[in-house]
């Protein structure tokens, strides 16, 4: 979805590609269409196509408060106490080996907590030596 | 946002006079907004030079880059491209801008295609004005938010001089005289009190009286 949004009463005069000092905004002749074009990256939301519409058709609200998008999803590792989220499972594979040590699944709380660092340490050398045993 | 003025056409040229491959850099932030050096204005520059009457022979060969900013240094080294080539950069940055470029391309004359003027905003379309010193102590809370020091032609801070005349400056009858509208707008809010407490003098050090100024950032420096 475009941040760049026009109501119905774009006609498609252009003015506002001719006014944008970034030249964020462009247009496409196809034989049967116009195609009016926004490029994000260029964009300084000076809000001059809102200004020069005549049409007063730029939605310039879509550019002040756009939403979120989502970039990246990856599995999420929870403090094994209380469930917590703590880190991602990627983020113990690029650590260096004095580090990857540290990287329990336990939140500051419970890290804190000599108890449930043996339990949650007695779980994973648990489920190491499980694995170890299934191959 | 900063503010500037494009240099008269024929002093631009000059300064490119003798250079073959020139690289113009607009810049995406303020500049584009104030309608001085984006994109647009460095595509505009150089349809200009590209006359030949600014040149005794052929015009130099112009390429266009517009990055988001010319004042982040590691993003212009990282993804800048720079035709080897290029034997010039003219840069519509504003003066801080020119200066990490030429910084980054010590080997190259970076020449300024803009005289940085001021920090300003527009109170209109269109109509940009001046509004902070960047004084390094802002004082806009006891002068209802108009700065003596940006938008009194004498900087006073303590009220206006006796060339304040029907709300004017002495310089302009076009220009207020800002102790008035100061003046005028702590009345409307019934603050007027907050001229009459005695403030000690100004530490104009932070005002880069004591040399350049620099800021650094716990977590990111």
């Amino acid at each position: 979805m475009s941040y760049f949004q026009v109501n119905d009463r774009c006609n498609g005069c252009l003015a506002c590609v001719q006014c944008c000092p970034g030249n964020a905004l462009d247009y496409r002749d196809d034989p049967e269409q116009r195609t009016l074009l926004h490029n994000m990256t260029r964009c300084a939301r000076c809000a001059t196509c809102w200004r020069v519409c005549p049409q007063d058709a730029v939605e310039l609200q879509h550019l002040l408060a756009g939403g979120w998008d989502e970039v990246v999803s990856l599995p999420l590792v929870r403090c094994q106490v209380c469930g917590e989220p703590v880190y991602t499972a990627r983020l113990p594979e690029g650590l260096d080996e004095r580090v990857a040590p540290l990287a329990v699944p336990l939140c500051d709380r419970h890290r804190a907590d000599d108890r449930a660092r043996t339990v949650v340490a007695s779980r994973i050398q648990a489920r190491a030596q499980d694995r170890g045993g299934k191959r | 946002m900063i503010v500037g003025d494009l240099k008269p056409i024929e002093e631009i040229a000059a300064s490119i006079r003798g250079y073959r491959k020139v690289q113009v850099l607009g810049c995406g932030s303020c500049v584009t907004v104030c309608r001085v050096g984006g994109d647009a204005e460095a595509r505009d520059l150089v349809r200009r030079l590209s006359h030949p009457q600014h040149f005794d022979g052929a015009p130099p060969q112009f390429a266009v880059q517009t990055p988001d900013r010319q004042c982040d240094r590691d993003v212009l080294e990282a993804f800048l491209e720079m035709d080897p080539d290029t034997d010039a950069i003219l840069s519509l940055a504003c003066g801080v801008g020119v200066q990490i470029v030429a910084d980054l391309y010590e080997h190259l004359p970076v020449l300024p295609a803009l005289s940085t003027t001021f920090m300003g905003g527009a109170d209109e379309p269109g109509v940009w004005r001046e509004k902070c010193r960047g004084c390094g102590d802002c004082l806009l809370g006891s002068t209802a938010g108009i700065c003596p020091i940006a938008r009194c032609a004498k900087r006073l801070l303590n009220g206006p001089c006796g060339g304040s005349s029907g709300g004017a400056c002495e310089i302009d009858p076009d220009v207020p005289c800002a102790w008035h509208l100061i003046h005028d707008r702590l009345v409307r809010q019934e603050r007027l009190h907050l001229l009459y407490e005695v403030r000690p003098p100004r530490d104009w050090r932070e005002a880069g009286h004591e040399g350049p100024r620099e800021r650094r950032r716990t977590g990111i420096a």
